[in-house]
């Protein structure tokens, strides 16, 4: 079972569990309505095109509302240390939660307590934390961007808003540089998929995956398309595919329903999301 | 070291805000705690230190939103800084053109805008939980009609983001004129 964790734009920062079912156009959790923007809605939702292809069962979610307060996100990093082990996911995927370092060790204590420790996947916010806690060997898949991927390679950084000047000019050029400084740094996870114009699929510090085609610039753009890959992967895994296999699938599902929305900078994620199951039975 | 022994040094905020003088530290421990973050009196290290020797440890992620509650009521500090890292937010700003539309990024976010309209397209990157509610207030408005994410953010993520949006407002404005 996968399970999908963090906030969503909501004033109130009440607990929302259960079922993520996307119809298409709209994601629900439960019988809640949730926008289908960028974040974790677009997560779950591409979680849910692809767990619905393949006809396993669809992600768990546990969402809260959180406009940035933080809320929301203590109240998800609660219910995850004090569920954790009775829910006992196979999968668990971590993404828009306020990072709070000391919560996020309780979140790994509780996953060591489940019968078998969940792949541990974080994304966004949540790999902010784990990183900066000095958690992410213990962590199975990070989904950097690029500037996130800096921020990975910079041994003091606690969030990429600080990162050093020289890393962020660093650029494509020396990712070679940033993954192996990273990697000696202990802050990779032990499959770290970095996204960009060229997609690089990372395991013990070794890149063992490009991806640079179709070549679609304007993805960069539109907000939510990184959400996707990472929801995609942790739903692959949910299928069986090993790490790598995941990655490599979920980046290849991504540029492809980017070329079949025929993405512009204007493109909404939603209509990306929605190109998702075309692009999948292209594959 | 901070003040407290094991047992009680808990809390990981990452951040420090600074005070010519502890009466102002004090102060400002009350508001933020009255504006429900979660703060903790320390000594700052000798590094970092500007003035009296307490400070206001916090969630360095919550910057924005601690540094909009401090003024709103007019407490005093020096600074606010990181207690690792760079002590300054990153200040690259980077544009890349999409004819008909103009991406700025600042950091981890990008703000992309259509250079005939100012209206702001997408908003991606980021990971903070502010910035979805952020990409809801201000995709598909007008870049010069919005308010600037740094008044209703509450993390660094909503910083880098007002970076990318004072930059793509500058640049609309420039063309505009």
């Amino acid at each position: 079972m996968l399970l999908i964790c963090g906030t969503i734009p909501q004033e109130g920062a009440a607990l929302i569990t259960g079922e993520a079912k996307f119809d298409g156009s709209k994601l629900f959790v439960g019988n809640t309505e949730i926008p289908c923007t960028q974040g974790t809605a677009a997560l779950a939702s591409a979680a849910c095109v692809v767990a619905a292809h393949f006809q396993i069962p669809a992600p768990q979610a546990v969402f809260a509302g959180d406009t940035g307060a933080g809320k929301g996100s203590r109240l998800l990093y609660d219910y995850l240390i004090k569920n954790l082990p009775r829910i006992n996911p196979d999968i668990l995927l971590m993404h828009y939660i306020l990072p709070v370092m000391g919560l996020m060790k309780q979140v790994c204590a509780a996953a060591d307590k489940c019968t078998k420790r969940p792949v541990m996947m974080a994304d966004a916010s949540s790999m902010y934390a784990a990183k900066a806690a000095g958690l992410a060997p213990q962590f199975d898949i990070f989904t950097p961007d690029l500037s996130e991927m800096e921020f990975l390679a910079d041994a003091e950084a606690i969030h990429p808003a600080y990162i050093s000047r020289h890393l962020f000019r660093a650029e494509i050029a020396h990712i070679d540089k940033l993954i192996d400084a990273a990697y000696r740094q202990k802050s990779m996870a032990k499959t770290v998929i970095v996204k960009g114009a060229i997609d690089h699929v990372v395991q013990e510090g070794k890149i063992k995956f490009t991806l640079s085609e179709p070549d679609l610039p304007a993805l960069e753009a539109i907000g939510g398309t990184g959400d996707t890959i990472s929801g995609m992967v942790g739903a692959f895994i949910d299928v069986g595919l090993t790490p790598l296999d995941a990655a490599v699938a979920a980046l290849k599902a991504n540029r492809e329903a980017g070329r079949y929305a025929q993405a512009t900078p204007a493109t909404k994620i939603r209509e990306i999301i929605s190109a998702i199951p075309q692009a999948l039975k292209h594959d | 070291m901070f003040f407290g022994g094991k047992k009680q040094n808990k809390f990981e905020g990452g951040g420090l805000v600074l005070f010519q003088v502890v009466e102002e530290a004090i102060a400002s421990e009350k508001i933020l705690k009255a504006a429900q973050f979660e703060v903790k009196l320390v000594a700052p290290p000798p590094a970092l230190r500007k003035g009296c020797d307490l400070a206001v440890e916090f969630n360095i992620v919550e910057k924005a939103g601690v540094e909009r509650t401090l003024i709103q009521k007019d407490a005093h500090f020096v600074d606010i800084l990181p207690l690792k890292g760079a002590g300054e937010l990153l200040d690259i700003v980077k544009v890349k053109d999409f004819n008909d539309a103009c991406m700025v990024k600042a950091g981890n976010m990008k703000l992309t805008f259509d250079k005939k309209t100012g209206v702001i397209l997408n908003i991606s990157g980021g990971g903070c939980p502010d910035i979805p509610f952020l990409h809801l207030s201000m995709v598909d408005k007008k870049i010069t009609e919005v308010a600037r994410p740094k008044d209703n953010g509450h993390t660094l993520c909503a910083l880098m983001l007002d970076r990318a949006f004072v930059e793509a407002w500058e640049i609309f404005s420039k063309g505009a004129s």
